[in-house]
C-alpha cells in the first residue's frame, strides 16, 4: 500500500485531521479537543483513518501542528502553524496572498507568496481579546449561543463601544451595556463585540501590509457576522474556504505528502 | 508599601558568575581565548566596583552611551548602570525583586527595564553608592527617568550631559562645551584633576579600538561566519564598559586573530551554518544561554547588528580629545540608527543585509524602548523591499514577564521554519 499523508492540527478548542493520498484529500474530521493534546490527536487520527478504512499502524507519514502539535507523540514531524496555514490556503485558494487565521486562543495573519510559502506573519496571543474564546465568553454574558450573536449583529444600527485591549475590561463593558437603563440593544452589543475582535485583526493585518486577495480561516471564520464586519473594515471581500477550520491540518497533510514524494518519509 | 530589603551586594553574584565562566572557558580546549579574557574583564570591572568603598575609590555611575573615556582619564571608577542590570539578568537570571523595587519608586512597567532594575537595585542597597550620577540624552530618553532618581536615592550630586541632536560644527562645539562642564563638575566633586595627556592616550586607543571593531565586523561577513551566534553582546559590553582601555585592545586583538584563523581554515561558529541573521536591538538577556543553544541547534548565527556593531566612518584625533569624543558620539552605531532619522539609517540597514548575506532579521521589540520600537515598520519595510523577512518578537531585555521561554522558542522555530521553506 502507498504511504498516506496524515495532517493533524491539535488546537485548544478543536482537533482537526486530514488524510491525503496521491489524488488529494481522502478524508477529514474535526473533533472537540480534550485535556490532553496527544489523546485528542489520536482520537482525530483514528476517526479520519476509520472513515477511509485505514488504521494508525498502516503505512502513514504524520505531520502535526497547532498549539498542541509538539505533544503529539505518534507524529513523525511537527511543524509551525504558520507554515501549515500557508500550504493549506494555497492549496485551496491558490491566488490568496494573505490569510487571517482566527482560532480559539490565538490569532495570526500570514502573507503567502506565489509558491504557497509564508513570507511574513504577525500573531496576537497575549490576551484573550481578539480570539474565539473571547467571543464565546461574550456570547455567554449575553445569554445566547455564538451563532445567534453573529446573526443579530446584522440587525445592529450602531456598534456599542467595547474595548479591544483586554478581555476582562470588555466583559465589564458588555455587562454594563446589558444592564444600563435603557439597555443597549443586543444587536448593537453583538456588533460591538465582533468589531472589538475585528479591530485586533486589522492591526495585525496592517503590521504585515494588507493585500488584495485575503482569506479568513480558523474556527472564527465561520462567524458570518464577524466576517461581514471584517470585510467592511478591510474594504474587500474575504475568501472563506468551505471548512475554514481544516486549513492548517490540510497544510500539515500537504507537507507530509511532500515529504513522502521527496523520499524522506522513511 | 514594603519591599524586602535585600542587603546582599549583587555585585558578588556577577563576580562569581564571571569567575566561573572564565574558568570554564579557560579549561575548555574548544573555547576561544578571547572568551576567557572577556569574562576576566567582567570579573575585574565588577570587583573594582565592589571594592571601591573600602579602597576609597570615587564611583561615577553613568548611563548608556555616556563617554566613559573622561571618567577613566580622571582615574575615577565608572559604573555603567544599564549594563549592570542586564548583566545581572544575563548572569543570574533573576531581577524580579529589583524591578519590583523600581516600580515602588514610580518606575512604571513601560519604562525600559534596565532603568527600572537599576533604580530598584540602588533602592535595595544592593550596589555600592555612587559618588556622582552622570546621565545624558544620547539616544536613550529613559536615562532622564533613572538619572535623577538614582541621584535622589543615593543622595549624591549629578550632572546631565546635554547631547545635540544633529552633527553640525556648531553642535559639536556645543557638546565639547558640555563635556568641559562635566570635567569641571567631576574635578570639583572628586578633587582630582583631569589628566589631559591620559585622555589623549585613551582617545588614541579608542580610535584603534574602533578600527578593531571594524576589522572584526569585516571578518564576520565571511561564509560561514566565524563569530559565535550571539557573540556580539561581548562587543557591546566591551564598547560600553571599556572605552579606550588596554584590556579592551588585548581582547579585541585576540578575538580578531582568532576569527582570522577560523576564516583561513574555513571554520564557522556553528557546525552547519544554515541561517545568517541580522539582529535588531537586544535579545532578552535572561534567555541568552537558551538563545545561544537554540541558535546552535538550528545553525542560526547573528552576523550583523546594525544598532550595535556598525560603526560610522571617521577617525579620532588624540590631539583634540574632547572634540574627538564629541565626534565619536555621532559615529556610534546606536546614534547612526536612532539619531536623526534619515535615509542614512535605512540605507545602512539595506547595506548590512546585503554585505553580510543575511537570510532574515529578528527584531527584538523591547517594550520599554520607544526608539527601537518606533523604527520597526521603517526597517521592516526597507528589508521587505530586498526580500529579507523580518520577525518581530515582543520582549524585554530584563523582565521575563513579557515573553516566556516557550513563546520565544515557538516564534524562533516558526521563523527558522519559514526561512528554510522559502
Amino acid at each position: 500500500m502507498d504511504k498516506k499523508a496524515l495532517g493533524i492540527d491539535a488546537g485548544t478548542q478543536t482537533t482537526k485531521a486530514v488524510l491525503m493520498g496521491d489524488d488529494g484529500i481522502i478524508a477529514s474530521c474535526v473533533i472537540q479537543s480534550g485535556d490532553e493534546s496527544d489523546a485528542s490527536a489520536r482520537a482525530a487520527a483514528e476517526q479520519v483513518l476509520q472513515q477511509a478504512g485505514f488504521a494508525l499502524d498502516d503505512n502513514l507519514f504524520i505531520v502535526a501542528t497547532g498549539m498542541g502539535g509538539k505533544s503529539v507523540s505518534f507524529c513523525h514531524q511537527s511543524k509551525g502553524i504558520t507554515t501549515c496555514l500557508a500550504r493549506g490556503i494555497h492549496h485551496l485558494l491558490p491566488g490568496v496572498q494573505m490569510a487571517i487565521d482566527m482560532g480559539a486562543e490565538s490569532s495570526t495573519v500570514i502573507r503567502v507568496n506565489e509558491r504557497g510559502r509564508i513570507s511574513d506573519w504577525a500573531n496576537h496571543d497575549k490576551c484573550a481579546a481578539g480570539t474565539g474564546m473571547f467571543l464565546q465568553q461574550m456570547a455567554k454574558l449575553m445569554q445566547m449561543p455564538i451563532d445567534k450573536m453573529s446573526e443579530i449583529s446584522f440587525k445592529s444600527k450602531s456598534r456599542a463601544d467595547i474595548t479591544s485591549t483586554c478581555a476582562v475590561f470588555a466583559e465589564s463593558e458588555v455587562i454594563s451595556h446589558v444592564h444600563r437603563v435603557p439597555p443597549t440593544p443586543m444587536p448593537d452589543i453583538a456588533a460591538g463585540v465582533l468589531y472589538s475582535v475585528v479591530s485586533r485583526m486589522i492591526t495585525l493585518c496592517k503590521r504585515i501590509g494588507i493585500k488584495e486577495d485575503v482569506a479568513a480561516v480558523g474556527g472564527v471564520a465561520l462567524n458570518k457576522g464577524l466576517v461581514h464586519i471584517l470585510e467592511q473594515e478591510l474594504g474587500l471581500k474575504l475568501l472563506v474556504p468551505e471548512e475554514p477550520r481544516l486549513v492548517a491540518a490540510l497544510g500539515a497533510a500537504i507537507i507530509a505528502r511532500e515529504t513522502i514524494e521527496k523520499g524522506k518519509a522513511s | 508599601m514594603s519591599t524586602t530589603r535585600d542587603k546582599q551586594n549583587r555585585l558578588s553574584a556577577l563576580i562569581k558568575a564571571s569567575r566561573l565562566l572564565k574558568r570554564m572557558n579557560s579549561a575548555s580546549p574548544t573555547s576561544r581565548k578571547s572568551a576567557t579574557l572577556y569574562y576576566e574583564m567582567m570579573e575585574k570591572y565588577f570587583t573594582r566596583l565592589q571594592e571601591a568603598p573600602e579602597r576609597g575609590d570615587f564611583i561615577a555611575a553613568h548611563t548608556v552611551f555616556f563617554p566613559a573615556e573622561v571618567i577613566y582619564a580622571m582615574d575615577l571608577l565608572p559604573m555603567h548602570t544599564e549594563t549592570t542590570t542586564w548583566m545581572l539578568a544575563l548572569f543570574t537570571g533573576e531581577c524580579a525583586d529589583l524591578l519590583a523595587a523600581g516600580a515602588e519608586l514610580g518606575m512604571a512597567s513601560e519604562i525600559c527595564s534596565p532603568h527600572r532594575g537599576i533604580t530598584g537595585a540602588y533602592a535595595l542597597h544592593t550596589l555600592p553608592r555612587p559618588d556622582v550620577m552622570l546621565w545624558s540624552n544620547m539616544v536613550c530618553d529613559n536615562t532622564s527617568k533613572s538619572g535623577e532618581l538614582i541621584m535622589e536615592i543615593n543622595n549624591c550630586p549629578g550632572y546631565f550631559l546635554d547631547h545635540p541632536f544633529k552633527e553640525t560644527p556648531e553642535e559639536i562645539n556645543y557638546f565639547v562645551g558640555e563635556l568641559d562642564g562635566m570635567v569641571r563638575f567631576l574635578e570639583e566633586q572628586s578633587g582630582k584633576k583631569m589628566d589631559r595627556d591620559r585622555l589623549s592616550e585613551i582617545v588614541s586607543r579608542m580610535d584603534y579600538q574602533i578600527e578593531l571593531f571594524r576589522q572584526i565586523t569585516e571578518l564576520r561577513k565571511n561564509v560561514p561566519t566565524p563569530f559565535s551566534p550571539q557573540g556580539f553582546l561581548e562587543l557591546l559590553s566591551i564598547d560600553y564598559l571599556f572605552p579606550g582601555q588596554p584590556e579592551a585592545i588585548t581582547y579585541l586583538e585576540t578575538l580578531r586573530d582568532e576569527l582570522t584563523e577560523m576564516v583561513k581554515q574555513g571554520k564557522g561558529a556553528v557546525p552547519e551554518e544554515r541561517f545568517r541573521l541580522m539582529s535588531l536591538f537586544i535579545p532578552p538577556m535572561y534567555l541568552m544561554g537558551y538563545l545561544e543553544k537554540l541558535s546552535k541547534e538550528y545553525g542560526a548565527v547573528s552576523v550583523t547588528e546594525p544598532f550595535f556593531t556598525f560603526w560610522g566612518e571617521g577617525r579620532l584625533d588624540p590631539a583634540k580629545p574632547l572634540e574627538s569624543i564629541a565626534r565619536k558620539s555621532f559615529m556610534l552605531p546606536e546614534m547612526r540608527m536612532f539619531g536623526p532619522m534619515d535615509d542614512r539609517a535605512l540605507k545602512s540597514i539595506v547595506q548590512c543585509a546585503e554585505d553580510f548575506k543575511v537570510d532574515g532579521a529578528v527584531y527584538y521589540a523591547d517594550i520599554g524602548c520607544r526608539h527601537s520600537c518606533a523604527t520597526i515598520k521603517l526597517f521592516k519595510d526597507v528589508l521587505d523591499e530586498i526580500d529579507i523577512p523580518v520577525m518581530t518578537i515582543d520582549c524585554d531585555v530584563v523582565d521575563p514577564t513579557i515573553t516566556s521561554k516557550d513563546d520565544f522558542r515557538d516564534n524562533m522555530e516558526r521563523f527558522f521554519e519559514m526561512l528554510e521553506d522559502r
